[in-house]
């Protein structure tokens, strides 16, 4: 076993005080995620990204106390909603906000929802997220401490988007946190929930998962802004499942992490279901950044629309896979899926892996792919005009992202994204001046 | 050669080459502040390579010769610093880059020739107003500027385009490539309206030209020939009027046209 499985496993603790049911599905997972191990880039879905230094670090479980949360996010504009902080996987009360929500919802830290209503929690939890095969919900699966329960009966909507910020990090030992966060939209219900990963500087390993149950004609909209520390080891898989009608956007907008892994799994499940799968990728430096989707169509009529863009400088590299499944009898589905990059340096890669699996005969996919660099006929042009290089380039490369930030519904997350993503251009404060 | 005193753009002995293939073979020119010259001669003269290396595209290399703007060697600015100076180069086909608004593009450029130039950058507000004003001279469409830079514009938009930019910028010297090529005449007109009005005693233009067309509603104050990589012949406007009536063929010594190499401008 590599040090990174060993000490996941002996951070297992049996007979917590917790439902029984919850205690036996973490030893199954735990069953699983020692057998599984580290994904290798053997493993067909990790071919392009590897976990080799993940694997020979030797994590801890987070500290109880002296946690990052408070310097992290000071500064952080208020929300315009409820927000929940977790600081090393643990949901810190006294720096949340709360908020009205309509009647029968319920908004709670996922370790008070399981010692309070553990029976509302009960049919959601893991049935998405199966540990079968793979290991980073495995591990979640067994050693989950916290994260977030969603609860929106039939008909209700939220209007102010619902905020999860997770900082993490500690000095001393690497840390591993594992957040699990539960959606359940019932039909007709409407959200929007972001998740923020923020963290220090330290070396750390984030093993996020997210489940998302829509019912009929539930909307969701799923936002990642994944600004981990540039040491960190990021992964992270949201699971959706759509009932009929239901519509998701998964959105994500990727920056941190040495390795960062961000994956959604979506299955529509009721006809006339619509999954927008997207998102902005950067990566510099050596860093990895990987996206990987996987949508199934198992009944006629439903759409996905995927489309991502990774942006890489220096010795980083993208990875995108996009696998959009239709099953038999799914008749006229409507799939397609984009990866656009570019390549800001001779030294950066990216690694496209479109995949259409169509067990149908009447439906429309396709999908396209681009790589490039910045066009050096721009360049001049704006050069020509007055315009500085710097300036010139982190124009065109704004130009190439900002789609994927404007796709950011709350403010306050936009204008996070849009700072951020500028802060990685040559030039981008004056960019960001001038729009 | 001497040099008048109000000369703004010296070219001495101007040699170039696109990769292997050398394309100005000795160019000499001189213009002065408030002229107008026009560059006229076959497709593969050179004349759009002239144009570029004005203007300061790598995809040419200067080998030999000199430029003296206003007393500075031009050749040794980058692009972004001779744009700062008062050198502005018209595009026979001007880039199109998708995403990037025309107006807060423009705003871009002339903040940053103006920061470049010690001058205080304008707020929105008041570039919005200049460029309103602007736009009335080549009758743009305010509704344009919210368009990305030249995407989707058909060919008399572009160049409206660029009369529009120049005017915004306000150079000393304007280099305009082509800027009648893909013109209907009423586009041609509008176009050539907008480059009078431009006209002013401390401002050059130096207008590249394969047809006369043009300069029946520019008129120029001199008018050079261009074959070979040289400007073989120079003259008052009525030489652009001579080389309608004979075409080209006349040049003297003219070699055969020189291969258009990729990445050129013309």
């Amino acid at each position: 076993m590599t040090a990174a499985a060993e000490s996941l496993v002996a951070a297992f603790r049996p007979g917590r005080a917790e439902p029984a049911w919850l205690g036996e599905g973490r030893a199954a997972a735990l069953g699983a995620f020692r057998a599984l191990g580290i994904p290798t880039t053997r493993q067909e879905d990790w071919r392009f990204t590897s976990l080799a230094p993940l694997a020979a670090v030797a994590f801890a479980p987070a500290p109880e106390a002296g946690g990052p949360a408070a310097s992290l996010l000071a500064g952080a504009p208020p929300p315009a909603g409820a927000r929940l902080v977790f600081e090393n996987g643990r949901f810190r009360r006294d720096l949340s906000t709360g908020a009205p929500l309509p009647r029968g919802a319920v908004l709670a830290s996922l370790a008070e929802a399981l010692r309070h209503a553990p029976e509302a929690v009960r049919p959601h939890l893991g049935r998405l997220a199966r540990p079968d095969g793979l290991a980073f919900t495995a591990a979640n699966a067994a050693l989950l401490e916290d994260g977030a329960f969603l609860l929106l009966p039939r008909g209700v909507e939220v209007e102010a988007p619902v905020e999860l910020v997770f900082l993490s990090g500690a000095p001393g030992s690497p840390v591993a946190v594992h957040p699990r966060v539960l959606v359940v939209a019932e039909a007709g219900a409407r959200v929007t929930l972001a998740e923020t990963y923020r963290g220090t500087g330290d070396v750390y390993l984030v093993n996020a998962v997210t489940e998302l149950v829509l019912g009929e004609g539930a909307v969701v909209e799923h936002l990642k802004l994944q600004e981990d520390g540039t040491r960190a080891f990021h992964v992270s898989t949201v699971f959706a499942e759509q009932a009929a009608g239901a519509r998701l956007s998964a959105h994500s907008i990727a920056l941190g992490g040495q390795v960062a892994r961000g994956e959604v799994r979506a299955r529509l499940a009721g006809e006339e279901g619509a999954v927008d799968v997207s998102g902005l990728y950067m990566a510099d430096g050596s860093r990895v950044t990987d996206a990987f989707s996987w949508v199934e169509h198992a009944v006629p009529r439903c759409t996905t629309r995927e489309a991502y863009k990774g942006i890489l400088d220096g010795h980083g590299r993208g990875v995108f896979s996009g696998r959009i499944k239709v099953m038999p009898g799914a008749q006229k589905t409507a799939a397609y899926q984009q990866s656009s990059n570019l390549l800001l340096s001779e030294d950066a890669v990216v690694d496209a892996k479109p995949q259409l699996e169509i067990f149908a005969d009447d439906v429309k996919c396709g999908h396209g792919g681009t790589v490039g660099q910045l066009d050096e006929g721009a360049l001049f042009y704006l050069r020509s005009r007055g315009v500085p290089e710097a300036e010139a380039r982190s124009l065109l490369i704004w130009a190439f992202a900002a789609e994927m930030v404007e796709r950011i519904g709350p403010e306050s997350l936009r204008a996070r994204a849009r700072t951020l993503v500028a802060a990685r251009l040559p030039a981008g404060g004056r960019i960001l001046e001038a729009a | 050669m001497t040099t008048k005193a109000d000369t703004m753009l010296r070219i001495k002995g101007l040699r170039a080459v696109v990769g292997e293939q050398e394309i100005l073979k000795g160019v000499d020119l001189e213009i002065g502040a408030g002229e107008v010259h026009a560059i006229m001669g076959p497709n593969g003269s050179g004349k759009s390579t002239l144009a570029g290396v004005l203007a300061g595209r790598d995809a040419y290399v200067v080998t030999g010769g000199e430029v003296a703007y206003e007393g500075q060697d031009l050749l040794a600015l980058a692009p972004e610093a001779r744009a700062a100076a008062g050198v502005f180069l018209g595009f026979q086909y001007p880039v199109e880059i998708p995403g990037v608004a025309n107006l807060y593009f423009l705003r871009t450029a002339l903040n940053a020739v103006r920061r470049a130039r010690g001058e205080e950058e304008l707020d929105a507000m008041d570039f919005l107003a200049v460029a309103k004003e602007r736009m009335k001279l080549v009758e743009i469409d305010p509704a344009f500027g919210s368009r990305s830079v030249n995407e989707g514009f058909s060919g008399g938009e572009k160049k409206r385009n660029e009369i529009f930019q120049m005017a915004v910028l306000e150079p000393k010297l304007g280099i305009l490539d082509e800027i009648d090529s893909g013109l209907d005449i009423d586009a041609l007109r509008v176009v050539a309206r907008g480059v009078n009005a431009l006209r002013r005693p401390d401002r050059a233009l130096l207008l590249v030209t394969h047809y006369k067309r043009l300069l029946e509603h520019v008129r120029p104050d001199r008018v050079h020939v261009m074959a070979g990589g040289r400007i073989v012949r120079s003259g008052g406007a009525e030489l652009a009027d001579e080389l309608e009536q004979t075409g080209y063929a006349w040049v003297a010594d003219m070699p055969p046209e020189v291969p258009r190499p990729v990445g050129a401008l013309s």
